[in-house]
């Protein structure tokens, strides 16, 4: 049994409007915490859209790296740096402001070219494999198997290298203990305030 | 055209799911007597009282966890296909899986042996 087709259009409505709507979220809202967490319900609406063109791997790898992962991270850098504090006014704002639309304005006006431009129609001659993720899996572990094992090469490169990158400001501070006579001074961010921050 | 078989399920959960907190909320408002007391406003009716702003910074040692989370996040992504098509795959591709979970558990060793999960 298929959704039908009244059902399908339905769908896609609801997830157009809510990618838009949280898109705006993300752009308008003042508080950044909002913004990441809009984030990942714009992510969330495009995986269910990649759902109804019938690619569910992509939905599914939309839904582990984008939510799971990336907004993550940011959600984590928030966190990290988020205290209020009054920055002084940056001068010139204009300039930033005018390059920042004339860019999004440039983009908007080549996706509108390149969408009236294309032809959609699908070739449905080419027929689809019942089971996409189990034929992706065979070729996964038959073909493809040496750019699979180099994936997890690349991602325990990307972990050595996340390990030693955050690392290093307390490798500075274990060498500058040893050099200097006086104990250094911590280098670690402080843990909750217990007084309320201002 | 949607060949995706067995995601109307999907779509029954979605439904129900977002009925969920508008039907609780909608029927405990109805339900509830109206209170205008100061204990009303408080984060935890009868919990410790809450120190301090939310909007403080946390501390940076969250953010390794994070990066160790992310990295073994996205081995998932490719160790996915190889769950649905196992029943297809034998014994072989069994081994490949484990070396390149064996690969990555050389960096969860590596960080682990560098104190990244260390929390002093």
């Amino acid at each position: 049994m298929n959704l039908a087709e009244g059902v399908q259009f339905v769908s896609f409505i609801i997830l157009a409007v809510l990618v838009i709507g949280a898109a705006l979220g993300v752009v308008l809202f003042d508080k950044i915490v909002y913004s990441a967490f809009l984030l990942g319900g714009v992510f969330i609406s495009i995986a269910g859209i990649y759902l109804l063109q019938n690619a569910d791997f992509v939905a599914a790898a939309q839904i582990l790296v984008y939510v799971g992962a990336i907004n993550v991270l940011i959600l984590f850098a928030i966190m990290l740096v988020n205290k209020k504090e009054n920055y002084a006014p940056i001068p010139r704002r204009w300039i930033r402001k005018g390059s920042a639309a004339a860019v999004s304005i440039g983009l908007f006006v080549l996706l509108s070219i390149m969408l009236t431009r294309t032809h959609w129609s699908v070739d449905l001659s080419v027929a689809s494999p019942a089971l996409p993720i189990e034929t992706i899996g065979e070729h996964l572990f038959s073909d493809y198997l040496l750019p699979f094992e180099l994936a997890s090469v690349l991602l325990l490169m990307a972990l050595i290298g996340a390990v030693v990158l955050a690392r290093r400001e307390e490798i500075e501070g274990e060498t500058t203990a040893i050099v200097g006579e006086l104990p250094a001074p911590a280098l670690e961010l402080p843990e909750r305030p217990r007084e309320p921050v201002a | 055209m949607f060949v995706l078989s067995g995601y109307e399920y999907l779509l029954g959960f979605l439904l129900i799911c977002s009925l969920v907190p508008v039907l609780a909320l909608t029927a405990s408002k109805v339900l509830r007597p109206s209170s205008r007391g100061p204990e009303r406003r408080t984060t935890y009716e009868s919990g410790m009282e809450p120190v301090g702003g939310a909007w403080i910074q946390f501390n940076i040692r969250y953010y390794m966890f994070a990066l160790v989370f992310v990295i073994f996040d996205v081995e998932t992504v490719f160790l996915y296909p190889w769950a649905v098509a196992f029943h297809r795959l034998g014994v072989l591709a069994f081994i490949e899986a484990l070396i390149f979970i064996a690969i990555l558990v050389i960096g969860l060793v590596y960080a682990w042996r560098k104190g990244a999960l260390e929390w002093s």
